[in-house]
């Protein structure tokens, strides 16, 4: 199933049992959306193509007890209507969910209107807005569960396509918003989202040449629990962080925030989309590498990292 | 708990309401001129036995909600919140626009009475549509007022709300525009194209009425003929108002949207006129 679809799902089966739960579609659909439309009609509201009118709409339910699911574009849902998400959502902490799909360059061909590739910046920027980058079922699940039982605004970005479970999630990774792979290692790679399905087929490759990669699956951007995460970075020589993201506010910022905030001594290298390589069409794996972030530069950059390799400048 | 004053004591209040608004922008600044151009309209809707409300239970829930889109006439809403007793009336001369701002620059959720924060234009009509929508899901009889200013209907996203409460049929909403004509720097009509505006809104599929916005018995009856109208559309009062309405110097001038009054004989003159005494003859 996939990832857009089970969340939908989840808020579904939520939203049979509570009818204060609505479902609010800038005229965007998905398949997992059809049953809820059928089965739920006074539960689900197509308010149009009208993003910074939809939140405003949400935030008004919300005020009023509704639990509200707002659901786009990822690109739309948060540059159209970034000020009633300020405003509306966060400055009255209103519980309102915003579902997200296509988050950086799942829409690659469709070009620069459709990618997503600021969103985490933004939503960071946004004062108490929980934050969800979920990369398989088993993080996007506690996303839409976690979102309805919050009482305030939450960002969720699912990816388009079906991505494989990778695993169950401890008490303490939900607690602490990530999850570890891999033993011990000198090497970590921190991401977020589909790419860290990458990032472990990177850790397999890398491994054959004798180099151990952990892996960190940053599955929760805001609020991010830092001491949790400092500790376990702190075992560390060096990180990489990894992102279908502009390079400038997104998760490689988060964590090299940590890094200072925490004096830890690891290296640091960030992998995520320059400027340069922003604004730009193609397939998602064409403009992957194009800017440096696909498989073979990850591995290459572990590599590089692990004293196997010298660096191509 | 609700006041229910004839026409003419609502135009007393006003009246009375004009001097502590004028006094609290004096003090502190303020949008004295956007005050001045809705106070008939608060007071009317505060005083006049339109809303439903208890100032000692503020989240009563059966009350009526107020959104005030156009938040920068927030001296006008203080004084009117503070004279039915929401907050102490000390507050609009320590706490407004002043330290810690209890009585902030816009009107802010966390203030008694206040239900959503405003002050961003075009946020309004779209927070109105989704609490007009709970009610109507909660099948509640509680009603939805929203006042906006004419200028901020430049903004899309009042548009879209428009679209959307049409079409979900939001009877239990009756939306204020202060129609002044005068956005922040210029007459409206001067850079855009509101007009005709009655018929934009009826094209939009909402009930339509006029009234002089400054006349609380026209306001009482117009929005009294929307509230018990059996048509499902929203209600859409267009209120003509004058901007700074009450000071002759003020009044339909667009320069004095932001421009605080600090001159000494203009203060005076201000005052004498809120007071309703002659205006020439003095020193």
């Amino acid at each position: 199933m996939e990832m857009r679809d089970r969340f939908i799902d989840r808020i579904y089966r939520a939203a049979l049992e509570d009818e204060r739960i609505v479902f609010l579609s800038c005229e965007y659909g998905a398949p997992g959306l059809d049953r809820f439309r059928a089965d739920l009609p006074d539960q689900f509201i197509n308010v149009g193509i009208s993003e910074q009118n939809a939140v405003s709409v949400a935030a008004g339910l919300a005020k009023e007890g509704r639990r509200v699911v707002v659901y786009s574009i990822a690109s739309f849902i948060t540059l159209r209507c970034l000020e009633q998400v300020k405003l509306d959502l966060c400055a009255m902490g209103l519980p309102v969910t915003i579902a997200a799909v296509g988050p950086g360059w799942a829409y690659g061909v469709d070009g620069p209107t459709h990618h997503a590739t600021e969103d985490l910046a933004l939503m960071r920027a946004m004062a108490g807005m929980t934050i969800f980058s979920p990369g398989d079922g088993m993080t996007v699940e506690l996303a839409a569960d976690t979102a309805l039982g919050s009482d305030g605004p939450v960002y969720c970005r699912l990816d388009r396509g079906d991505f494989p479970v990778l695993g169950k999630i401890s008490a303490a990774d939900k607690q602490n918003g990530f999850r570890l792979f891999g033993g011990p290692a000198r090497i970590c790679l921190v991401t977020t989202g589909s790419m860290v399905h990458q990032a472990l087929e990177a850790a397999r490759k890398v491994a054959g040449q004798g180099v151990e990669l952990a892996v960190l699956d940053l599955f929760r951007i805001k609020p991010l629990e830092t001491h949790a995460l400092a500790e376990v970075l702190d075992g560390y020589d060096f990180l990489l962080t990894l992102e279908e993201h502009t390079i400038n506010g997104g998760l490689g910022s988060a964590v090299a925030e940590v890094l200072i905030d925490y004096g830890l001594k690891a290296g640091l290298r960030k992998m995520a989309i320059a400027d340069e390589r922003l604004y730009a069409y193609g397939s998602r794996d064409r403009l992957r590498n194009n800017a440096g972030i696909d498989g073979p530069a990850v591995v290459d950059a572990v590599l590089e990292a692990a004293g196997k390799r010298r660096s191509a400048a | 708990m609700q006041k229910n004053l004839t026409a003419k004591q609502l135009a007393e209040t006003a009246r009375r309401l004009r001097k502590v608004v004028l006094e609290m922008c004096i003090a502190r600044g303020g949008h004295l001129a956007s005050s001045f151009s809705c106070l008939e309209i608060l007071v009317t809707l505060y005083h006049g036995g339109v809303l439903r409300f208890d100032p000692r239970r503020p989240d009563w829930p059966a009350r009526d909600r107020f959104v005030l889109s156009k938040g920068h006439a927030e001296a006008a809403y203080y004084a009117v919140l503070a004279d039915l007793g929401f907050f102490p009336s000390f507050w609009l001369e320590k706490h407004y626009r002043r330290g810690e701002c209890r009585l902030g620059g816009h009107p802010d959720h966390r203030l008694p009475g206040v239900e959503v924060s405003t002050g961003a234009l075009g946020h309004g009509l779209g927070l109105a549509v989704g609490m007009a929508m709970a009610a109507k899901a909660e099948r509640v009889a509680r009603r939805q007022f929203v006042l906006m200013g004419d200028a901020e209907c430049t903004e899309g996203a009042v548009w879209e709300a428009a679209l959307l409460a049409a079409r979900r049929e939001l009877d239990n909403l009756v939306a204020i525009i202060d129609r002044n004509r005068i956005g922040s720097i210029d007459y409206t009509e001067n850079y855009t194209r509101l007009e005709p505006f009655k018929d934009k809104w009826q094209a939009f599929g909402w009930q339509v009425e006029q009234c002089d916005g400054h006349d609380p018995s026209q306001l009482l009856q117009k929005l009294d003929s929307l509230l018990e109208s059996q048509n499902p559309a929203p209600g859409m009062l267009i209120a003509n108002t004058v901007k700074g309405k009450g000071i002759d110097f003020m009044e339909d001038d667009p320069i004095w949207h932001v421009r605080p009054l600090q001159d000494h004989d203009l203060i005076a003159a201000a005052r004498r006129q809120v007071e309703g005494e002659p205006l020439h003859g003095d020193a």
